[in-house]
């Protein structure tokens, strides 16, 4: 089988009905009691090719985004946010493998909307962020790009993996938190807008002292 | 070499010698001595409302199976395999009949009675070599609840739970008795952050002194209707039982008015009104006291606050449950609950979640200030100069043990214990005297179990 007739990966089948978590996506948005107001787009068909304009646009957007993020200019994060956004990070439970969920029903670490997410960043904007004053070093690592069309002409859905490396202090241990996301970026007049985040972290347990960093 | 006798009694006249926050020794006696003990909290009925339904939850080192039997009944069985010690289930929650160890295929119903012991006759000779009749995964040793809050103790003579809790349970209704369905449960958030366990508890316990300074951004922010942070200073302390907390004063009026200053709406009002007594009420609608954050001996805490959630003027409340799960001297896992009362309206449910997540747990905006505090503490409190160092604890009270401000009457207070207000560490002091009163008493012998076990000197045992 040639690479251009592949399946995209082994689940392949399953992300077309939206049966299963891909790994990145799934359900979530849709099941987060503070996910009514969310889009409901979902990906069609294979990852786009990599030299589809639609992926090289998303790709960069994502790289853009992780050097807004990494040096905190959290207004300029916000700005990249729809108003309709949800942004929403499922609490990871070990479960049989047939057991059919794997994440805390109705608990996530993040279900954030527009005013949730604003007052945060206001938060940080205060002298009196405590956590993040000295700030913590970030680095967002992000990879493993793929972009799919949606039934809508001006929106698709993007996978990524993001590791992020968050160093505080000198002698403590930095934390790392390793991730899979499905964003849903919808173009508008400024170029494309995040309108849904979906953020898989691969720990049950955080090793981190706390979430007062996006991902 | 620390010296116990005197690390105790300084903590007993208030004067906290600072490398108790975080000393290998002083660890290793909590765990043999306290956490041996005490009462934990692991988890709520709620978690678990169908018949197979588990969750797996840990006492320091040990894991216990919460389940609930075919018969309804919650037990909490050591997760360890009675054949060669391997972890039963291994996952953290789901629905099973039967756990079936993944070693031998030793299974086990979900009350905890073995059910399947492969080639029992070949390998054993039947009952006559290995009496699998009567044979269960290990019990914790004691079980027990209070408003559906499942508690464990190592000790299997604890005395009874409500008579541990004392009139701390005056307050454990406020948090998880708004209306006779009790509460649900969600969560946990967990993580582990690199701060001493007992900070935690004698923050949420009493430190009423530490908001105006470490939340002022959330104030800032316009996340709260009163716009100072120290306005915390008119609300009382309280210790009652086995556990205490921390109040707000609430402007004047009726107690629907209290109520509904917080953000209650007044169908879930009138069932508080049904379930709490005329006291309980009172505190409330009399005194104008609203409950905050509250600690139980030893490490379990809460917090019940009410943030604007949208961009408008109403509030709305919220309750976290939470445990500060000892992992070692300089480690602690947070397992935080939302907590909501089960009859509420889906719209209040929905809001006071958010509430919760924009406030507390992992990405909480007043936890987030709160740990960094605590594992900052917790570093320097590692080295030599903070053996050297006796923190004064005594906020509240003059140096010939005087009160700077005296108890509220049963006229300003219907509730029980003492309350204070004002700012002032008393709640710290009685959590530490507790814990100086455990870590005293050297540890009893444990007894033990055999599987299916034979007398000494009958035990041939072959190669
Ligand atoms: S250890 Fe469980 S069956 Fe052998
Ligand atoms: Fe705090």
């Amino acid at each position: 089988m040639s690479l251009d007739t592949a399946p995209t990966g082994p689940k392949a089948a399953e992300e077309r009905v939206g049966a299963k978590p891909t790994g990145n996506g799934g359900r979530y948005s849709a099941q987060s009691r503070l996910g009514g107001h969310a889009p409901r787009t979902e990906r069609t068909g294979r990852a786009l090719p990599f030299d589809d304009p639609r992926h090289l646009q998303a790709h960069q957007w994502m790289v853009e985004e992780a050097y807004i993020l990494d040096a905190q200019n959290y207004e300029d994060w916000l700005d990249l946010l729809t108003e309709d956004i949800h942004y929403i990070m499922p609490v990871r439970v070990t479960t049989a493998l047939t057991a059919g969920f794997d994440s805390a029903p109705h608990m996530a670490h993040f279900d954030e909307n527009k005013y949730s997410l604003s007052r945060r960043v206001a938060r940080f904007l205060t002298e009196h962020a405590w956590t993040e004053d000295p700030p913590s070093r970030l680095r967002h690592h992000v990879t493993n790009v793929r972009t799919f069309a949606t039934p809508n002409e001006g929106e698709i859905v993007v996978d990524t993996a993001v590791l992020l490396y968050r160093s505080r202090g000198d002698v403590r241990e930095a934390s790392v938190i390793s991730a899979g996301r499905e964003d849903l970026l919808r173009r508008g007049g400024e170029g494309w807008q995040l309108a849904r985040r979906t953020i898989l972290v691969d720990d049950s347990v955080l090793r981190t002292q706390n979430l007062a960093v996006f991902l | 070499m620390t010296d116990l006798d005197l690390v105790l009694g300084d903590v007993r006249r208030g004067m906290v010698p600072a490398h108790i926050y975080n000393d290998e020794e002083i660890f290793r006696l909590e765990k043999e001595r306290l956490f041996s003990r005490a009462w934990l909290f692991v988890g709520h009925e709620s978690e678990i409302p169908q018949a197979g339904d588990y969750v797996v939850r840990r006492v320091l080192d040990d894991s216990f199976i919460l389940s609930r039997g075919e018969d309804g009944q919650v037990r909490a069985l050591f997760n360890m395999c009675l054949h060669r010690g391997m972890q039963v289930c291994r996952a953290e929650m789901g629905n099973a009949s039967h756990f079936r160890c993944p070693y031998h295929g030793w299974s086990y119903r979900n009350d905890g009675r073995i059910v399947g012991l492969p080639f029992h006759k070949d390998a054993y000779g039947g009952e006559a070599g290995f009496k699998r009749k009567g044979q269960t995964l290990l019990p914790a040793p004691s079980l027990d609840t209070y408003n559906g809050l499942i508690f464990l103790s190592m000790d299997p003579d604890a005395p009874p739970l409500r008579e541990y809790l004392g009139d701390f349970t005056f307050f454990l209704d406020y948090y998880t008795r708004q209306s006779s369905s009790g509460i649900e449960l969600r969560g946990p958030q967990r993580w582990r952050v690199k701060a001493n366990w007992k900070i935690g508890a004698e923050n949420f316990a009493g430190d009423m002194y530490h908001t105006p300074q470490t939340h002022t951004s959330v104030v800032e922010i316009g996340l709260f209707r009163e716009p100072k942070a120290e306005k915390r200073k008119d609300g009382n302390t309280y210790w009652a039982g086995n556990g205490g907390g921390t109040t707000y004063k609430l402007p004047h009026g009726t107690l629907e008015e209290k109520l509904r200053y917080v953000g209650y709406p007044d169908v879930m009002i009138e069932k508080m009104k049904e379930q709490w007594s005329q006291d309980q009420l009172d505190v409330i609608g009399r005194d104008g006291f609203m409950i905050s954050a509250a600690s139980i001996f030893p490490n379990m805490s809460f917090v019940h606050n009410w943030p604007r959630v949208e961009d408008s003027d109403d509030v709305l409340p919220f309750i976290s449950i939470r445990t500060w799960q000892p992992v070692g001297p300089d480690e602690t896992e947070v397992l935080s609950w939302f907590a909501v009362d089960a009859e509420a309206p889906e719209e209040f449910k929905a809001l006071s979640y958010k509430a919760y997540l924009m406030c507390f747990g992992s990405t909480g905006m007043f936890e987030q200030d709160d740990v960094e505090n605590w594992v900052s503490l917790t570093n320097t409190a590692a080295g030599t100069m903070a053996r050297r160092l006796l923190l004064n604890s005594r906020m509240g009270l003059l140096e010939d043990g005087t009160e700077v401000v005296p108890p509220l009457t049963r006229e300003q207070y219907a509730g029980p214990g003492e309350a204070h207000v004002g700012y002032g560490e008393y709640n710290q002091r009685h959590l530490l005297n507790r814990w100086a009163d455990l870590l005293e008493r050297p540890a009893e012998k444990v007894s033990q179990v055999e599987v299916s076990g034979v007398p000494a000197d009958r035990a041939e045992a072959g190669a």
